[in-house]
């Protein structure tokens, strides 16, 4: 007995260390979670703010169109660019060098003058009048005011030069400069122009390639479930098949982007860059995801419901589609939009198929070219600008919202149907 | 005893050596010798089982039984744990169909009609041969949609009011109506068992049948459950023939008419159930009537 | 009319066959329904499935036809000099006349033959069109109405919409055969071609990799060369490197939620590890390049170390936490199979609990952990968008995890993405690669299948 209380306090140590490296692996799990999240958010959260400028605008009708003119045709061809350097011009008279002019119409965005066009065409009886509004201010002024340029630099590593410093901060004293609720970003489409570019054309060509992928892979699926599981008799062909669903449930996604590249796009002559290519790969790739779960979920439908429908005289097919499916159904839903919200996360097979072209157009239909969500996010992050990089990660946000309420529903159904029989 | 399972073992042989088919014709011509012991065969029969035999894979659960199923008498098959009287039950409605490697040979007729015969659709044959299971399994649906369901995909309504008939005439048949009148869009599942039970066989009778299966249908009940079903057996009779597989050989001296002692996957005696139990011929009927074994 | 008005025209006439055939049924008896064989709304069915798949069969044929059919005829029409060209000349002139057509930019300018050889091809395309509706339509009409002719009180019609339905449910199963075959078949195809321009020798056992072909004849320097010993050597080390943060970290918070963590801890910190599983790969990429590199680079510098920005390290780490709850879910399902009872005989002989786990446990989950790990070098090898926004493009052969290093998957992403030729060796080599990470994947999925269910085989 002495012997082994003698190794005792040696064991408990040991014991105890252990423990803590367990605690410690758990501890640091979380804390890449929550390192992860804090550096997206802490990166993202200023994109869904945008500065805006107050310019004064006379709407010229030399420049644009005589007073009263209404034909759209007339309106939109009026010279809306010099209406905002002429604005500015009047801003900051003291500004006569053509650099400096430049310069100083280098502060306002490039949307500005589509965003007075509008105004006009709206309007046109603004024409001759003088009125203030706001417009976007430039990506480099945007990251200025939020803090994001470094004014210790040296002027010439800076993209903000210091006489465009001191114009805004005279603006700023004027009460010009403000940050707004940043709505271009979700009502845009993409464009090299941060201040102007938003996740409505990717969000638009996500919700359609999901919905190809949905509308393929979720009947497929069932369909392959319930035959492998209620119909089929155990033999080699079943076999096999089940050894090739798990199979595939494992090969890289990237590989199913070759497949479409080969097969839809080279095979078949689909277009690239569109939804309906995007959409048949990804339901290719979620599809043993659903079979899988699918398989699960009529495996706990107990089999003396199935009994009793036998027993009454009821048909196999008709035990299926009035009993057993229904009841499978909550768990073949979960098993479905777990394997959607893999989808729309997914971005390697979409490169294969042409879906990184950049594209303005926000997509009216599964067949126009569209970029999706991931993929936007990774053409920002490629991109060289400052301000896109809060734009991706706000857009991961976006992207990482939509997941996160897609398990949180997908959580919730099997809560809500959990049956134990 | 040796003399049967030395029978048994040629039929095996023979069932290696030649097809099914082959075999059960050739059996059934001398049919005169089964082993079993009793009156296998009545004046009415409901339903005619000739050599059937049963296999799951290569092992074969049930050796060459022949019996008649009398018309408006409740039959019971009792036997130790095993004995295969479950499997004999269930091939009588081809429940055994949903089972893959399970196979059945010999001759199994219902009014004259092979129920095995290869253009037999088994869905009316279910229709008319009812199943009651160990379990009460009613569906997860409302008590008017577990007894509708039956007549509603056989189509033997014609409009709503005639179902409503049904669902009330099958629950007052199975002794259920003044229970759950009142309650009839409420679940199923959320009776009593013994009640879920009546309304399993309400289920069963709600697309008339003419023939009742039950499995050890009350081995899931408590005795005040169990008494109630027996009387409702007992009821049918009238009405229905009813074959019953129970482990409670009380309960079969208490419902049925016939009786059928199987060991083994054999049919060792059949007979009038005040004989089998009070002078059973066999030695191993009893045996285990004896509790010697069981 | 476009082809998507055929369909919805086609749906409209199943559902007016589905109502005929139920009514004419419940006619035949009138309207008493167990004097059928089956239930009304069967012979609806079957009557609206005869109307509705030979015409969506007829369609499927006649568009997959339609196109090398019409172009036939257009090219017999052409001048015979067109007709004499090489098939690629030939072939740019019909996408010109395709163009022209359908109203779009056309490549070269427009004579007069062209002119009409375009109109040719559109009245035909119009005629082809026409044609296919009426085949199309007539066709749904006639076999409806022949069904409908032939419901009778005996027709079986329950049977055979199961059956239809049986054959849906079957051929919905095989398609995972189909894209397994589809998989195969493309790449491998493809992979021919390549090793038809460069000996498979080379491409396997070549140590530089520089896949920068000539576009011109006359274009000097790059020749283009396939060796994919650097790539190989990459994806080895970033896999490497993913797998030391992984498996300790995901094994041992398996370890700990399976047989210390209270049920409410657990509770807790299972589905936020989970939160890791659930993370767009793109995000991580993303991660890794903005975050996690810059830090090793500065934490690299004011080491005295030289990080490159690209390094191996970051990607390989950012990897690794990405396959953390994938480690970790796998272990925690094989550690919980383990039984009770060997746990309790350990308990009973007086064993700590961490000797119960190193001593009895892992022991007996070990072949369960490695088909785990086994999967989980699998998923890294395959992994791409973190490798591809975070890791180098020039193929080093290097095992300093500080350097730059490239992988397969990044090679196949920058090799495909942008205009491609499509038959040039550098486009080509991308399936040679893909067909070599098919192969390697597979093989260690088998394997550590086949290792998982044995080892639940032996516990169940």
């Amino acid at each position: 007995m002495t012997r082994v209380e003698k190794s005792l306090a040696r064991r408990y140590r040991q014991e105890r260390n252990f423990k803590r490296l367990g605690l410690g692996a758990i501890l640091l799990g979380l804390l890449f979670v929550s390192f992860l999240f804090i550096s997206i958010f802490a990166n993202g959260y200023t994109a869904f703010q945008q500065t805006f400028i107050k310019l004064d605008v006379f709407y010229d009708p030399e420049m644009i169109a005589p007073v009263g003119e209404t034909d759209p045709d007339v309106l939109s061809a009026g010279n809306y660019g010099g209406l905002v350097k002429a604005t500015m011009r009047e801003l900051f008279p003291s500004v006569t060098s053509r650099r400096d002019k430049k310069k100083l119409y280098g502060l306002i965005s490039t949307g500005a003058r589509f965003q007075i066009r509008e105004r006009v065409m709206q309007d046109p009886s603004v024409i001759g009048q003088r009125e203030s509004i706001w417009v976007p201010a430039d990506d480099d002024v945007d990251m200025l005011i939020k803090g994001h340029i470094d004014l210790n630099l040296p002027e010439s590593d800076r993209r903000i030069k210091d006489d465009q410093l001191s114009w805004i901060q005279g603006m700023q004293e004027e009460g010009r400069v403000e940050k707004r609720f940043n709505t271009t970003f979700f009502t845009a489409g993409d464009s090299r122009e941060p201040e102007l570019s938003g996740i409505k054309g990717a969000a638009v060509g996500s919700f359609f390639t999901l919905l190809i992928c949905l509308a393929i892979s979720f009947p497929v699926g069932v369909a392959a479930a319930v035959y492998l599981e209620e119909v089929a008799p155990k033999n080699r062909w079943t076999d096999l098949i089940e050894v090739n669903i798990n199979n595939l449930a494992a090969v890289p996604s990237i590989v199913f982007g070759l497949l479409g590249l080969a097969v839809f796009i080279n095979f078949f002559g689909l277009p690239r860059s569109v939804p309906l290519v995007g959409g048949l790969v990804l339901a290719l790739m979620t599809l043993p995801t659903i079979i899988i779960a699918s398989r699960a979920a009529l495996k706990s439908v107990p089999p003396s419901i199935r009994e009793a429908a036998l027993g009454v005289g009821a048909s196999p097919m008709q035990t299926i589609t009035h009993h057993v499916l229904p009841l499978a159904l909550p768990g073949m839903l979960t098993g479905t939009i777990i394997g959607m919200a893999q989808a729309l996360g997914e971005t390697a097979p979409l490169l294969m198929i042409g879906m990184v072209a950049f594209i303005v157009d926000i997509p009216g239909g599964a067949m126009d070219p569209s970029a999706v969500l991931p993929v936007q996010i990774y053409l920002w992050a490629d991109s060289p600008e400052r301000a896109f990089v809060e734009r991706t990660s706000a857009a991961i946000m976006v992207l990482l919202a939509f997941l996160i309420s897609m398990n949180l529903l997908a959580v919730w159904l099997r809560k809500k149907f959990e049956r134990r029989w | 005893m040796d003399e049967v399972i030395n029978r048994n073992s040629t039929i095996a042989r023979e069932l290696k050596a030649g097809s099914g088919a082959e075999v059960g014709m050739q059996v059934l011509n001398d049919s005169q010798s089964s082993g079993t012991v009793g009156d296998i065969y009545v004046d009415d029969p409901r339903m005619t089982c000739r050599n059937v035999n049963v296999y799951y894979g290569d092992k074969q659960a049930i050796f060459d039984i022949d019996l008649d199923i009398a018309k408006h008498q409740v039959i019971s098959m009792i036997g130790p744990s095993g004995c295969g009287k479950s499997t004999f039950l269930r091939c009588l409605n081809r429940m055994n169909d949903t089972i893959d490697i399970c196979k059945v040979t010999g001759q199994i007729k219902m009014e004259g009609q092979d129920i095995y015969d290869g253009g037999l659709d088994v869905v009316p044959l279910r229709a008319s041969v009812g199943m009651v299971f160990q379990k009460p399994n009613p569906f997860p649906k409302s008590i008017y949609d577990n007894i509708g369901y039956g007549p509603r995909i056989h189509g033997l309504n014609d409009d709503k009011d005639h179902l409503d008939e049904i669902v009330e005439t099958s629950l007052k048949k199975a002794g259920l109506w003044e229970e759950v009148k009142d309650r009839l869009d409420q679940p199923g599942t959320g009776l009593s068992g013994g009640q879920q039970q009546r309304l399993c066989i309400a289920r069963a009778i709600a697309v008339s049948p003419e023939v009742i299966l039950m499995d050890e249908p009350c081995s899931a009940l408590d005795p005040i459950a169990t008494a109630k079903i027996e009387e409702l057996i007992d009821e049918l009779r009238e009405n229905y023939t009813i074959a019953i597989v129970t482990h409670s050989m009380q309960q079969a001296a208490r419902v049925s008419q016939r009786t059928a002692y199987f060991h083994l996957g054999k049919l060792i005696e059949v007979g009038e159930t005040d004989q089998i139990f009070t002078a059973p011929r066999h030695r191993l009927t009893e045996d285990y009537i004896t509790g010697r074994f069981g | 009319m476009h082809t998507s008005t055929l369909i919805i025209v086609l749906l409209g006439l199943m559902s007016l066959a589905y109502y005929m055939g139920r009514k004419r049924s419940l006619n035949l008896v009138s309207g008493r329904v167990r004097d059928l064989h089956s239930l009304p709304s069967y012979y609806g069915l079957l009557t609206a499935l005869w109307c509705g798949i030979p015409a969506i069969l007829l369609l499927v044929v006649w568009i997959s036809f339609e196109g090398s059919v019409v172009t036939g005829l257009v090219v017999d029409s052409l001048p015979q000099e067109t007709q004499n060209l090489p098939p690629e000349r030939l072939n740019l002139v019909l996408n010109d006349i395709r163009n022209l057509a359908t109203g779009d930019i056309v490549s070269t300018t427009v004579d007069e033959n062209m002119q009409q050889a375009a109109d040719h091809y559109a009245r035909l395309q119009g005629i082809s069109h026409m044609a296919m509706f009426v085949a199309a339509l007539s066709l749904a009409i006639l076999a409806g109405f022949i069904a409908h002719r032939s419901i009778s009180r005996q027709q079986r019609a329950r049977n055979r919409v199961e059956k239809a339905v049986n054959f849906f449910l079957l051929s919905s199963s095989t398609l995972a055969i189909f894209t397994t075959i589809g998989i195969v078949l493309s790449v491998l195809f493809e992979s021919l071609r390549f090793f038809q321009q460069i000996p498979v020798t080379d491409f396997i056992f070549g140590l530089e990799w520089s896949p920068q072909t000539a576009i011109r004849a006359d274009q000097v320097g790059s020749s283009g060369v396939f060796g994919a010993i650097p790539l190989f050597a990459g994806t080895f080390l970033i896999t490497l490197i993913a797998m030391v943060v992984a498996v300790p970290i995901g094994l041992l918070s398996a370890i700990y939620m399976a047989e210390y963590a209270g049920r409410h801890f657990r509770s807790l910190a299972k589905p936020v590890l989970e939160v890791l599983a659930g993370i767009p790969t793109v995000v991580y990429g993303f991660f890794a390049a903005l975050t996690v590199a810059p830090f090793f680079r500065d934490l690299g510098a004011s080491l005295g170390l030289g990080v490159s920005s690209e390094s191996a390290l970051a990607a390989g780490v950012v990897m690794g936490i990405m396959i953390i709850p994938f480690v970790s879910s796998l272990s925690d399902d094989v550690i919980n199979a383990v039984p009770q009872a060997m746990r309790d005989g350990s308990y009973g002989l007086g064993a700590t609990r961490s000797e119960t786990i190193r001593q009895v446990i892992i022991p007996a989950a070990l072949p369960g952990i490695v088909g785990g790990v086994l999967l989980a070098v699998s998923r890294a090898i395959g992994e791409t968008m973190i490798v591809v926004m975070a890791a180098g493009l020039s193929a080093n052969l290097t095992a300093n995890p500080l350097e730059a290093v490239t992988t397969v998957t990044v090679q196949i992403v920058t090799l495909l993405v942008g205009d491609q030729e499509f038959d040039s060796a550098k486009t080509l080599a991308a399936f040679a690669l893909a067909l070599v990470l098919f192969v390697i994947t597979l093989a260690l999925n088998m394997i550590a299948l086949h290792i998982v269910r044995k080892y639940r085989e032996q516990y169940e």
